[in-house]
């Protein structure tokens, strides 16, 4: 006993014990309640064991297996893109040599608004009747008013160009980091090589830079789903469920139909996807690592 | 009891010239106390609050805490968490008739705390909507109703009338049927600058809206053992109302993302030739602040369906008062005052429909003696709509749930992915799975 006291275990222990009331505990909770009838506004349901049944029903729905398609598709293009304009602005931004810290600050902006405002903001930018892109193809003889938000498909890019907008600057914050903490030397060596400034790009900046990739792309992932209020604002997952994603559907089905148990199910599904995405990147990130030491 | 005293006095003395029935009124010593409550919020209800709280203190010096003042539907959210969570440390809650029986048993029973001589002063029948297995929860604070609002001017025009009589058949004159509605509405149409009408496109209030046209068309969302029923000839006509419409251009096409803001703001924006929406955007629509269409507004009761009833989907906004209230007396004198005669005054004032008969007649007395046309119109369209019209939804705890699985099905068919029948179809299997497992059958 006066080991185990004077050992590691004692100062590991505020931890283990905040991490189990913190992250456990309320993890084995809601893994309970996804195999209960559990519904908010009756407390009993909680204690009532109904085994696989919300899984089984949720196997068998296609709105569910829709959503989640959807909500695949949405994580890997709206990352993807936001990859591909911080990059960009990454790039831009560390070549300038006046003004930079200026445009740094700019760049943030977008982070500083909730995702809620993010929502209103865009959702009265893509308005068919009142909006200012309308109006403004208006200007351009575009007469007919075009349904952004009613359109499966501009309605999913609109949504995706609101996500686009607010975090973009999250990928180039970092990669910026990432292109501050590449070693000259190589750059230099490269040039007096006779490389351009593409084959610079490729084979030195891009390597330099893909574990700070993997990281932006691990956090952007699991942090993504900060998207809910804004599709929650513009579309609420509609019309027709043609905007619906996974968050819009376990909160209204835990939050508004009161069916928690039901909710907590699909979101012990969907965490596999969260899993899925973060272990990718998590390997796709070793690797990149180990490609850099043997280099 | 002890700090409860009742007094009958005349509620001429709150309000000059207002000359009703004697009203009982529920003071009380409350120092000491404070009452936590959770309020609906926003700029349409939140004038009350300014009144009645300062008037309530002043004559209990008792104290109210507002804990959470929030839109309807995450105020809805915040005590379902409530109830999971056993925090229920509030005394008082802003409730809805369609809402009140998904809460259980957390709210008190009025019967048994508020003196019959106080229920006496309410409309009997929103009371009744106000019970929950036969237990009183909610104190009514005002109706709502929605009833045809239309720009006056359209229909004046003779050129209008001349064309349309050509077009249609038949004379242009504030709709009597849902089918001239739509007729009208095609008529008027001249997109993208100007619609005919518009309707609100998503969650219970498109829900709402169609129940209410299934009952006009003679049909019901259910039996008497509440097996879906709706996917009849009643529904597929009320279905095909919200299409046709929408496919002739004759509503915004952003329409299904609408809701009651997006509705009201339209009307006032001078875009839409008639709107069905509820009272208390009268006022709203009527200053020239506003609205683009102030001075120049009809308002006819809602259309009838084929079946030859109006529609009417109605409800009360109410105040409940949680079983685990320490102060169930001065809750009791609080829920009073928020729904006394003194309350429903200001409220009528701005245009909503009072729960007492007794302010009915004294809001129509002082618009009369005021000389307001205008508000003197909205007052009787909605007095006799709310006595002849309305009828609620069912008041079943799974009628939110029930309309989350309808409207997604109803917007499918209006953007032509589904079929009316095969939507309704949809949407009837759904609906039974939901009544199934809350054991009606």
């Amino acid at each position: 006993m006066k080991k185990f006291l004077n050992g590691p275990w004692v100062l590991l222990l505020p931890t283990l014990i905040i991490l189990t009331c913190v992250v456990l505990l309320p993890l084995l909770i809601s893994l309970w309640t996804s195999f209960t009838p559990f519904k908010l506004t009756k407390p009993d349901t909680l204690y009532r064991f109904v085994g696989f049944r919300n899984y089984e029903r949720l196997i068998g729905d296609i709105d569910f297996w829709i959503a989640f398609g959807r909500t695949v598709l949405f994580l890997a293009i709206a990352l993807n893109l936001e990859l591909v304009f911080g990059l960009g602005i990454a790039l831009l931004i560390n070549k300038i040599t006046y003004g930079q810290r200026t445009l740094r600050t700019l760049m943030m902006f977008p982070m500083m608004f909730s995702p809620i405002l993010v929502g209103f903001q865009w959702k009265y930018i893509f308005n068919d009747n009142i909006g200012l892109l309308n109006n403004f193809l208006r200007e351009f003889g575009v007469i007919q008013p075009i349904p952004w938000l009613v359109d499966g498909v501009l309605a999913n890019i609109s949504i995706m160009a609101a996500e686009i907008w607010s975090s973009t600057s999250v990928f180039a914050i970092l990669l910026l980091a990432g292109l501050l903490g590449i070693p000259k030397d190589p750059l230099e060596a490269a040039r007096v090589d006779g490389c351009n400034s593409w084959q610079v790009f490729k084979n030195i900046t891009l390597p330099f830079l893909m574990p700070f990739v993997f990281i932006a792309m691990t956090i952007r992932s699991l942090d993504v789903a900060r998207a809910y209020d804004i599709v929650q604002m513009m579309t609420g997952g509609g019309p027709a469920k043609r905007t619906e994603l996974l968050w819009t559907l376990i909160s209204r089905t835990g939050y508004v139909d009161a069916k928690m148990g039901m909710a907590n199910a699909m979101s012990y599904i969907s965490i596999f996807l969260s899993i899925a995405f973060t272990f990718f990147f998590f390997y796709k990130l070793m690797q990149s690592r180990q490609q850099l030491s043997y280099e | 009891m002890l700090r409860l005293f009742l007094s009958l006095i005349l509620a001429v003395s709150f309000f000059g010239s207002f000359s009703a029935k004697a009203e009982t009124e529920l003071w009380g010593d409350y120092s000491g106390v404070t009452l936590r409550v959770k309020l609906i919020g926003g700029g349409q209800y939140e004038g009350l609050y300014n009144e009645v709280i300062p008037w309530w203190e002043e004559n209990t010096g008792g104290k109210i805490e507002i804990v959470t003042q929030k839109n309807h539907f995450e105020l809805d959210k915040e005590i379902k968490k409530d109830i999971a969570s056993g925090n229920l440390d509030f005394c008082v809650a802003s409730n809805h008739t369609s809402f009140a029986s998904q809460y259980g048993d957390i709210y008190t029973d009025l019967n048994s705390i508020m003196p019959a001589s106080v229920l006496a002063d309410y409309t009997p029948l929103i009371l009744e909507h106000s019970t929950v297995n036969g237990r009183l929860v909610q104190m009514p604070r005002h109706s709502d109703v929605s009833n045809l609002y239309y720009q006056k001017s359209l229909y004046e025009d003779a050129d209008n009338k001349a064309n349309f009589k050509a077009e249609y058949g038949y004379d242009l004159t504030p709709p009597e049927t849902w089918d001239q509605v739509k007729d009208q509405s095609i008529f008027f149409s001249n997109p993208p600058d100007f619609y005919g009408t518009q309707y609100v496109g998503k969650e219970e209030a498109i829900a709402g809206r169609f129940y209410e046209l299934v009952i006009a068309n003679g049909g019901a969302l259910f039996d008497e053992n509440y097996r879906p029923i709706f996917n009849s000839d009643a529904g597929v006509e009320a279905l095909q109302w919200f299409i046709d419409l929408y496919n002739a251009k004759a509503v915004p096409e952003g329409v299904l993302n609408y809701l009651w803001d997006d509705t009201g703001l339209g009307f006032a924006s001078g875009t839409i030739a008639m709107n069905l929406d509820w009272a208390g955007w009268a006022g709203f629509f009527n200053d020239p602040e506003n609205s683009k269409v102030a001075g120049d507004i009809g308002l006819v009761r809602a259309p009838m369906g084929s079946g030859g009833l109006r529609t009417g989907w109605s409800g009360s906004h109410s105040f409940s008062m949680t079983e685990s209230c320490p102060d169930k007396e001065a809750a009791a004198s609080f829920l009073w005052a928020l729904t006394s005669n003194k309350a429903q005054m200001i409220e009528a004032r701005g245009g909503l429909s009072p729960t007492r008969p007794a302010i009915w007649d004294a809001i129509i007395a002082e618009k009369k003696a005021e000389g307001d046309e205008f508000m003197l119109m909205v007052f009787e369209t909605f007095k006799m709509s709310l006595a002849e019209d309305a009828f609620t939804p069912p008041l079943i705890p799974e009628w939110i749930e029930f309309t989350n699985a309808l409207y997604p099905e109803l917007q499918a068919a209006i953007l032509g992915d589904k079929s009316p029948e095969d939507a309704l179809a949809t949407a009837s299997k759904k609906a039974t799975e939901i009544m199934e497992d809350a054991g009606y059958f």
